[in-house]
């Protein structure tokens, strides 16, 4: 099950979403989250983040819609209250960073490698809460690949640990956000991020989020997710992270057939704990059911006639 | 510790119209909750709705707890077609329970409508373990939706009784019934209810400086202080730790931790 990710060492191919698992702590209440391929954390800033006022969340089929704004116990408070617990349980940790600026992200990459913070950089260039929907529109720098190039640079310079691109699904072509991080240098890319959504409230005629927009995840954007994967698979060399919606093992699998070379579990943690353990089992169990022997035999590895 | 399990329902009765009563069997659950606990309800299997409901423990026994809710939702209107003997998976317990007052302290606790959910148990609580019987204040639109009168009764509680329109007790609200306990520095008042009720129920602590603890309700996604969902504003200078998680800082909090002027407004 051991994969490899632009040189992060899984020890399977399953990790969590940025933000659907606190930073790990949270959810060994349940199980032993060391036995996962890699605990992604809340997406840490260079201070910590009060996040939007609430309403922050709602449901809506098969899904939610969250603006939750990074609300992030910032850099120094993960690294002195947060990380002990992850290196002490022994995982493998992927750092999620966010910043207002190409060197923002550059500096968070240097402190998780310096202080030992991280074994992976995730980039979040695709944050859709962290604007002011009413005034500044929702342009996020992964919807542009000139800057998807600027700031994939500015973390690669910045650091020797493996970097990964988290991207947005609000884009014309994924394809071309994935090309401008990999020639950028990135070592790999998150798919996807939440989808663009809102609500409003017909009776009092209000957003229903303050934030107005949010962030769609959950079941409901689960093909969405596949078919960006494998749209940007065929486009890129890099590994994949796939992730969207993710609830089974037989979900993770049409990650991986896509193009995938790992797969995280995201809100469906929400609704049960240790959905991201049963995917690991699962896909142990898949892999004896159809002989497969090594599950990187999987990745791309979608049959068409 | 919580845990997450199928529970076999042992009882479900509509208890006033539109409310409804069901008792779950969870032994591991029953053992570790307190009262001012929450559970996570899983309504349905499959993805939609794709969130647990939270909710209030109305009361502990020794294999398995209950809960007391009305039907609001697309949630709460599946829940309401359950029938004993089918099983729900539970989720809990979850949050921080009432804290205890001070050995022989006066206590009221101050119910708003189905916001008596978490009092039952609280009022056993403070029986068995503060050696005082809790005084109650029972609120509601009108006499019908009043609940829970009968089990604090049984438990020889005084029960004070305040409807909007007047159909039972005094005409008038929680916080006006309140008051004419005269609570002070030496009682400690526990409510829950809507956030406009226990604002005022707060306003009313504060300026008799009777010490509070509001237990809030939240739509929440994971209940477990993961999301940051369900926070609200909190009375806090540094900017980073103003919003406070309902499900996981709470659901009871200090009156006076809450910024209830920006929490009033949702």
């Amino acid at each position: 099950m051991q994969v490899n990710i632009g040189g992060l060492v899984m020890k399977n191919p399953v990790t969590v979403g940025s933000g659907t698992f606190g930073y790990g702590q949270e959810y060994d209440r349940y199980f032993d989250v060391s036995r996962l391929g890699a605990v992604t954390v809340k997406s840490l800033s260079l201070q910590p983040r009060a996040g939007n006022r609430p309403p922050r969340l709602v449901e809506t089929p098969a899904g939610m819609l969250n603006a939750i704004g990074l609300q992030n116990v910032g850099i120094e408070a993960y690294l002195r209250d947060k990380l002990p617990f992850l290196r002490e349980r022994g995982c493998t940790v992927i750092g999620n960073i966010y910043g207002y600026s190409p060197e923002e992200y550059a500096q968070l990459a240097e402190i998780l490698e310096r202080e030992g913070g991280a074994d992976a950089i995730e980039a979040n260039l695709s944050c859709p809460n962290v604007h002011d929907a009413k005034t500044r529109g929702c342009k996020l720098v992964s919807q542009s690949p000139e800057r998807v190039a600027e700031y994939t640079r500015a973390v690669k310079a910045a650091t020797r640990l493996p970097v990964f691109i988290k991207l947005s699904p609000n884009v014309m072509d994924i394809t071309e956000p994935a090309l401008a991080a990999e020639e950028a240098g990135a070592d790999g890319l998150s798919l996807i991020n939440t989808l663009l959504g809102m609500g409003i409230d017909p009776e009092t005629r209000r957003p229903i989020l303050s934030n107005i927009v949010g962030g769609l995840s959950g079941p409901a954007i689960r093909p969405v997710a596949v078919k960006m994967v494998w749209d940007a698979a065929r486009a890129v060399r890099i590994p994949i992270i796939g992730m969207g919606g993710i609830c089974t093992a037989e979900d993770a699998v049409q990650f991986l057939l896509a193009g995938a070379s790992a797969v995280a579990v995201g809100c469906a943690s929400f609704r049960r704990p240790d959905t991201a353990l049963r995917v690991v089992e699962g896909l142990e169990a898949y892999c004896a059911r159809q002989g497969v022997a090594d599950i990187s035999a999987l990745v791309g590895a979608m049959k068409v006639d | 510790m919580p845990h997450v399990v199928d529970c076999e329902i042992k009882a479900h009765q509509e208890a006033a119209p539109g409310h409804y009563r069901m008792a779950l069997h969870c032994p591991d659950i029953a053992k570790e909750a307190l009262p001012g606990q929450f559970c996570m309800i899983e309504v349905r299997p499959g993805y939609h709705p794709f969130l647990r409901r939270p909710m209030s423990i109305e009361r502990i026994f020794r294999d398995g707890i209950s809960i007391l809710y009305k039907v609001e939702g697309e949630g709460t209107r599946l829940l309401s077609g359950y029938r004993t003997g089918q099983s729900l998976n539970v989720q809990g317990p979850l949050g921080k329970p009432f804290p205890l007052p001070g050995e022989g302290k006066r206590s009221i606790l101050v119910g708003g409508g189905i916001g008596v959910a978490p009092l039952p148990g609280l009022a056993e609580r403070l029986m068995r373990e503060a050696g005082r019987t809790p005084e109650i204040v029972l609120a509601a639109r009108t006499d019908s939706l009043l609940l829970c009168g009968k089990d604090f009764a049984q438990m020889r509680c005084r029960v004070t009784l305040a409807t909007d329109d007047g159909s039972a007790g005094m005409k008038g609200f929680a916080s006006d019934a309140l008051r004419t306990l005269k609570p002070g520095p030496d009682t400690v008042v526990y409510c829950c209810g809507p956030m406009p009720m226990m604002r005022a129920v707060h306003d009313v602590c504060a300026e008799l400086d009777a010490p509070c603890f509001a237990s809030l309700e939240a739509l929440m996604a994971c209940g477990d202080g993961v999301c940051m969902g369900c926070v609200v504003e909190a009375n806090v200078e540094i900017e980073a730790e103003r919003m406070v998680r309902v499900c996981a800082d709470g659901p009871v909090f200090d009156s006076r931790v809450i910024n209830w002027s920006a929490a009033g407004k949702r």
